[in-house]
């Protein structure tokens, strides 16, 4: 059986109310993993946490086996995080990012260099490289954010709506590189409102609801647990958050 | 719902003052309506007790003297104002903020233009009287009633700023384009709001006959000329000072030179705006390749050296603190009193900008990080990302300091020794205060950074200023330069961090 790549242990967090209310949730290496739920969920808090941006009230994070809350530097080694609005520096070119972000992360700069150079190319940047990030379009801006997100070769990678922004052939080109990723062995954990793209690349799905983790599994297991014969996720997901709320 | 027809001038006047009501209050936090007006009820009968005693004060000054200083006054008020408009119009223009809305809207940009110009015009008005009309009250109170025109002075003032703002930025825009306006308009404003007192340097700064010569002629200029003072450049002192003639006619001319201004602009606004939208475009053009660089430091130093070089307008502003120093200190070389000494003149100075651009560039690196939520995901430990960020910051101080250090070096080596060891305490003590009280916000929040918190800037402030006097009593070699540092030392154990932030604990 794969190792777990990430695993939480009655995981909370309260805001005025809570956000996040003793979450258990495990994905294991090589493994698309979707995490879905309505707005307000706790989703990203979720994720924010795992990030080491938010201090849980209480549970444990384990990341790869490590204890993320004891040893967060350890864990972040092998931490991507992609959130909804892309972290850049208007300043920077894509280059000069991801040498920054390799810098960040430790990387050996010829390797790192190397690996800057193809995620240009193949998202499309390449003849925008000396470009100043501040006349880029949203979607140019959230493929620079993706390429910094993988140029340190993440072992799990947490994307908050990473097609956002992405037309028809970017989005798919994004789905075939997280899907290699995947193949090579890399967690996946993606939040999207856009259910199709869950339906089509994970593996696992989670929908949580205020907090909770309302139902888990396969496509098939959830169809299973909804009593869904061949019905798309979004009934399931309807059902689903319908009956937890 | 208001009752105003929608889509009018006055409607959407409207809205933008319901906006920047919304915004003044949120300056406060969560303080509620009674304690706001009771805060603000505080520094009204504040400043009126300060300016009683002002008024009081200019009773012994001959009624010419109290003309001169409301002629300086008005003067340099207008300055003022039409940098403020200059400057307003400019982040009207950049910041755009809802234009894509209204623009897209069937109301005329005419009138989007008139609304924004008016709130410029009602902003300065209303700076500009927090401290004046205090000096209108207590001097109507006191004796003279025709103070009260200082009221409408100010507001024909303001409308004028704001016309001549108005004018100057689209002028600007038009000449040299959206990518590069902004950046002259920001040095425009600054000087043009400091004119009046680099013009008062200047004269101060020439020889005894030619100062002589020029304060004649400002003072005693032939009847009929535009300097006399019954001439155009007196008239919002004497509308200041409340002559009958000159109120009415000030304020129809600042009326006049706002309508002018808005109703010539009106035409090139949208399109200037529009055009701005797409001005941050910039390539970097196409460089040599090279390597990537190999930890954390390198990355940091060049990450950030990037984002300072790479924001003119950033780095103008920052320099621009350094010129307003300078004069200051050509005047105190050549004061009698302190011998010539260009150590006294030039230490204290040196001082005083390094720490002004330690605080500033701290602030940046620190407070203004673009990405503060990426960082944080990183494997790296804060502490060793701020000193990493701070080490950055540190070398384009020195850059600045070393050929005023060199040159006082040659003129008093003592000085300039000493001077070196107190710039870098107060660089140092600068950089703490926004290490150890970091508010993030935008970088170009930077010249109004300490309207986040007002403790931190005081702080600030406090600390440079008594590193620079402990440099000028260290100059003269007295042993009382221990005070002022160990005040200095006193104000930043005050501020020292007494538990670590949440967030830090989480970001570690």
């Amino acid at each position: 059986m794969p190792h777990s790549a990430l695993r939480l242990r009655a995981l909370a967090k309260r805001f005025a109310a809570p956000a996040v209310d003793g979450l258990d949730l495990e994905v294991r290496a090589g493994e698309f993993y979707a995490l879905l739920g309505p707005n307000g969920a706790g989703k990203t808090t979720t994720l924010r946490m795992v990030a080491g941006l938010l201090p849980p009230d209480s549970g444990t994070i384990e990341v790869f086996g490590g204890d993320a809350l004891r040893n967060p530097i350890a864990a972040k080694r092998l931490i991507a995080w992609l959130p909804d609005e892309p972290m850049l520096y208007d300043k920077l070119d894509p280059l000069e990012y991801l040498e920054f972000v390799a810098g960040l992360w430790g990387c050996e700069p010829r390797r790192a260099k190397a690996a800057a150079e193809s995620l240009l190319s193949d998202l499309g940047l390449w003849p925008h490289r000396f470009e100043r990030c501040e006349g880029f379009s949203r979607g140019m801006k959230q493929k620079v954010a993706l390429a910094g997100a993988l140029v340190h070769e993440p072992k799990l990678l947490m994307l908050d709506e990473p097609l956002t922004g992405l037309d028809a052939a970017a989005a798919r080109l994004v789905k075939d590189i997280l899907a290699a990723r995947v193949a090579e062995g890399a967690a996946i954990i993606l939040t999207t409102h856009i259910l199709e793209v869950a339906e089509r690349l994970a593996d696992r799905i989670g929908i949580i609801v205020a907090g909770k983790l309302a139902a888990e599994g396969t496509l098939a297991q959830l169809r299973a647990q909804t009593g869904s014969r061949g019905g798309a996720l979004e009934d399931m997901f309807l059902d689903i958050t319908s009956r937890a709320a | 719902m208001t009752p105003l027809k929608s889509g009018g001038f006055v409607w959407l006047l409207a809205h933008d003052l319901r906006q920047s009501r919304r915004s003044f209050f949120s300056a406060f936090g969560k303080a509620g309506g009674f304690k706001i007006g009771a805060m603000l009820a505080s520094v009204i009968v504040a400043l009126h007790l300060v300016a009683a005693g002002v008024v009081a004060g200019l009773g012994g000054v001959a009624p010419d003297g109290v003309a001169a200083w409301f002629a300086a006054g008005a003067l340099a008020t207008l300055t003022w104002m039409v940098a403020q408009g200059l400057t307003g119009a400019m982040r009207t223009i950049y910041a755009r903020g809802d234009f894509d809305l209204l623009f897209a809207s069937p109301i005329a940009p005419s009138a989007v233009l008139a609304s924004r110009a008016l709130a410029i015009a009602a902003e300065g008005a209303a700076s500009a009287l927090l401290l004046l009309a205090p000096l209108a009250d207590m001097g109507a109170l006191l004796g003279h009633p025709s103070w009260l025109a200082i009221y409408p002075a100010i507001c024909a003032t303001a409308f004028a700023g704001a016309g001549l703002g108005l004018a100057l930025a689209l002028g600007l825009f038009l000449a040299f384009g959206p990518r590069r306006a902004r950046l002259f308009s920001q040095i425009a404003a600054t000087l043009i709001g400091a004119s009046f007192v680099f013009g008062a340097q200047v004269i101060n700064m020439l020889p005894a006959h030619a100062r002589e010569a020029a304060l004649d002629m400002l003072t005693r200029s032939a009847p009929g000329s535009w300097l006399a003072h019954d001439g155009l450049l007196y008239l919002p002192a004497r509308a200041a000072l409340g002559e009958p003639k000159a109120v009415p006619l000030w304020a129809l001319s600042g009326l006049a030179i706002f309508t002018v201004a808005v109703v010539a602009c009106a035409p090139v606004f949208a399109s200037a705006a529009a055009s701005a939208s797409g001005s941050a475009a910039s390539g970097g053009g196409r460089r040599a390749e090279r390597a990537f660089r190999s930890g954390l430091r390198a990355n940091l130093r060049a990450k950030e050296r990037r984002l300072v070089l790479r924001d003119p307008w950033l780095l103008s502003q920052i320099l621009m603190q350094i010129l307003y120093t300078l004069p200051m200190s050509v005047v105190l070389w050549r004061s009698g009193t302190i011998a010539g000494s260009p150590a006294i003149a030039f230490g204290p100075a040196i001082v005083a900008i390094t720490a002004q651009m330690a605080g500033a560039l701290a602030w940046v690196a620190l407070s203004g990080e673009d990405a503060p939520d990426f960082l944080a995901t990183a494997p790296i430990d804060r502490r060793d990302l701020d000193r990493g960020k701070l080490e950055a910051m540190a070398l384009p101080i020195l850059a600045v300091l070393a050929l005023p250090l060199l040159g006082l070096a040659l003129a008093a080596p003592f000085g300039a020794l000493t001077t070196l060891a107190f710039s870098l305490g107060a660089g140092a003590s600068a950089a703490l205060v926004n290490l150890w009280r970091q508010a993030p916000a935008p970088r170009r929040m930077v010249l109004r950074r300490h309207s986040q918190s007002k403790l931190v800037g005081l702080i600030e402030h406090v600390v440079s200023f008594l590193w620079a006097i402990a440099c000028a009593l260290a100059i003269f070699g007295s042993w009382t330069a221990l005070i002022p540092l160990a005040l200095a030392a006193f104000a930043l154990w005050l501020n020292r961090p007494r538990r670590t932030p949440p967030m830090r604990a989480a970001a570690a």
